[in-house]
């Protein structure tokens, strides 16, 4: 088995859809970090809420209205959220924060189950991605190269903005030190709001797109919720670059582990997460040097 | 420091009485829900020694409570150990466990120490449910409840188990409230406070932490114990994050740093849950409202609310006697 091409490929592709997803959650939640040190456990019930909004919105307008408007409908529900909660609570103290957004992960299950039930839903593969591609001696499915491409392109654009726009700049000068940055005229309360809303989105966008190969439940979001925290610890609170590289270990590490090590598999990411933790508390590619 | 104030001693005092007359005049179900508050309480007070006074906020307890329900069952079914000697071993083994996890995780702080201690949790549960002695999903079945018949108690019967249950809290809070007391427990407030003091003091930061975790890492065990002896089955849901999460939960509801308020906190959240799930099936929700609306009131919890409420009285005709003075 291990000494076949096909199987390394198969894998390899497998490790890289999951990376991809967790990128999506954990970007925004590790820049929200960053800039706001607001750790925000709510992000997986957006991304559940994305999940759903997109299953509903494939009766109606298909796919790709979901695909187009849950980013917006679930920015949208983050900007109340930010309004409401978020904000009053961003100088009390990490403590409050946790359990606000735990109160809210309680309150958005539930609500899930009220508004679509307890059943999980499936949604159907967009007609133009569905089948598979011969790939180096494999045949995969076309909608998870998507989603590979997807996260690239997510990457490739947030890197983009972050380090060759104004507002990138400004971005990176409140994660690194936001009282510098608001003293340089910089309006850091609407920044934050801008990265929050955009975090937002992204976690709409990967529960959009994980809505066709997993199936929709309530407890999805929390079931995301460990994986996503377990990728910025690793990769370090606040980076872009931690998010990826911490993203791209859990995947290979969770994938490999399952083929490879199926008995120790689950123990193998927390032990990989407490050694990292001993090692470097920081993660390994922390925001500041 | 932890002091014993005269509301404290007074609601304790009220609580402790209630529960025994409760417990001599309720039904069984009453029954039942007073051991449920038993075991969520002592779990509360362990998390309260370490979270309220030592700043450690941890998300492991819900696994240190599993590991304590996992060894004594299978010590009590499997080895043959009779109940106590089962129970003294889960105890131990839980405070080990805390203790190396509380060692490991001594320089993370914040954020990262939730983070730390949320995985060696999950470590545990991960190893529950795969490993192939515990019975996986299904849980085990059949861990025994202490023999008291030779003093005449049949612990059987619902209404000696609630009772015996309530002692266990009773010892709980007197080794939390004793801990803190001590050398150590005055050591784990300063270091809350602030770590570099205490380090230039020469105090052996790690150790103190991990000793602390361990005595709250023991107490989290027993009440492992008393749950695999109150339903007689066990399964790895009891070393999921979301026990040690809901744990969180009931101490704030209840009064961070107070060691009465998260039993306060922990009667409250029994009770409403069994209250509001009687009317509709969506009760995390309502939970999760009031738990917003209490961070959001800034109080510290319903206990500490009142408290602050009480210090605040008492000190006004103090203000306004030093005014007259002046």
């Amino acid at each position: 088995m291990t000494t076949d091409l096909g199987f390394w490929v198969l894998q390899t592709l497998n490790a890289l859809q999951l990376s991809m997803l967790l990128f999506l959650l954990s970007v925004g939640l590790t820049v929200i970090f960053g800039l706001m040190h607001f750790v925000n456990p709510a992000h997986g019930s957006l991304y559940a809420f994305g999940a759903y909004m997109a299953a509903s919105l494939a009766g109606v307008l298909g796919y790709w209205g979901g695909f187009f408007l849950v980013p917006l409908a679930v920015a949208a529900l983050g900007a109340v959220l930010y309004f409401t909660l978020i904000r009053s609570q961003r100088r009390a103290g990490p403590m409050a924060q946790v359990l606000v957004t735990f109160g809210l992960i309680f309150v958005a299950v539930d609500a899930t189950r009220l508004i679509w039930g307890d059943l999980p839903i499936g949604i159907a593969i967009p007609a133009m991605f569905e089948g598979q591609l011969p790939l180096l001696g494999v045949e995969y499915p076309i909608y998870r190269l998507f989603i590979i491409a997807l996260g690239l392109v997510v990457l490739a654009a947030l890197t983009l903005v972050l380090t060759r726009t104004q507002i990138g700049a400004m971005i990176r000068a409140g994660v690194d030190n936001d009282q510098m940055a608001a003293c340089l005229g910089i309006n850091v309360e609407r920044m934050f709001f801008l990265v929050f809303v955009v975090g937002c989105a992204l976690a709409g966008l990967a529960g959009a797109v994980a809505a066709p190969v997993l199936s929709v439940t309530p407890d999805m979001g929390l079931q995301i919720l460990i994986p996503t925290l377990i990728v910025i610890v690793i990769g370090g609170l606040g980076s872009l670059k931690g998010a990826v590289a911490g993203s791209l270990i859990f995947g290979f590490v969770q994938t490999f582990g399952a083929v490879l090590l199926p008995t120790l598999n689950s123990v193998l990411i927390y032990a990989l997460l407490a050694a990292v933790l001993v090692i470097r508390p920081e993660g390994l590619l922390p925001a500041k040097g | 420091m932890f002091t014993h104030t005269p509301l404290r001693l007074t609601t304790l005092a009220t609580l402790a009485i209630g529960a025994l007359a409760y417990a001599f005049v309720a039904g069984f179900f009453g029954l039942e829900i007073l051991a449920e508050i038993a075991i969520l309480a002592i779990l509360v007070i362990a998390l309260d020694l370490v979270a309220g006074f030592g700043g450690m906020l941890s998300l492991c307890h819900g696994a240190l409570l599993g590991v304590g329900a996992y060894a004594f069952t299978v010590a009590a079914k499997d080895a043959g150990l009779s109940a106590f000697p089962a129970m003294v071993l889960a105890v131990a083994l839980s405070a080990a466990l805390a203790f190396v996890i509380g060692a490991v995780c001594a320089r993370s702080i914040g954020i990262y120490f939730i983070m730390a201690t949320l995985a060696f949790g999950q470590m545990a549960y991960s190893f529950v449910f795969q490993s192939p002695l515990f019975g996986g999903d299904d849980g085990l079945s059949g861990a025994p409840r202490p023999d008291l018949t030779a003093i005449g108690i049949d612990l059987t019967d619902s209404r000696a188990f609630a009772i015996y249950a309530i002692a266990l809290v009773a010892l709980t809070y007197l080794v939390a409230a004793s801990t803190l007391r001590s050398g150590l427990g005055r050591s784990l407030v300063g270091l809350h406070h602030n770590e570099k003091r205490l380090r230039a003091l020469g105090l052996t930061v790690w150790r103190a932490k991990a000793t602390a975790f361990a005595i709250s890492g023991a107490l989290a065990g027993l009440a492992g114990c008393l749950a695999a002896q109150h339903t007689q089955y066990i399964s790895p849901g009891l070393l999921s994050w979301t026990v040690s999460g809901e744990a969180l939960v009931v101490v704030i509801l209840g009064g961070l740093g107070t060691l009465a308020g998260p039993i306060v906190g922990a009667i409250l959240f029994v009770v409403l849950k069994h209250e509001i799930s009687a009317i509709t099936p969506y009760w995390h929700a309502i939970v999760g409202l009031i738990l917003i609306a209490v961070v959001m009131s800034r109080a510290n919890g319903v206990f500490g609310y009142v408290e602050a409420r009480m210090a605040a009285r008492a000190a006004k005709p103090t203000l306004e006697k030093a005014k007259a003075d002046a």
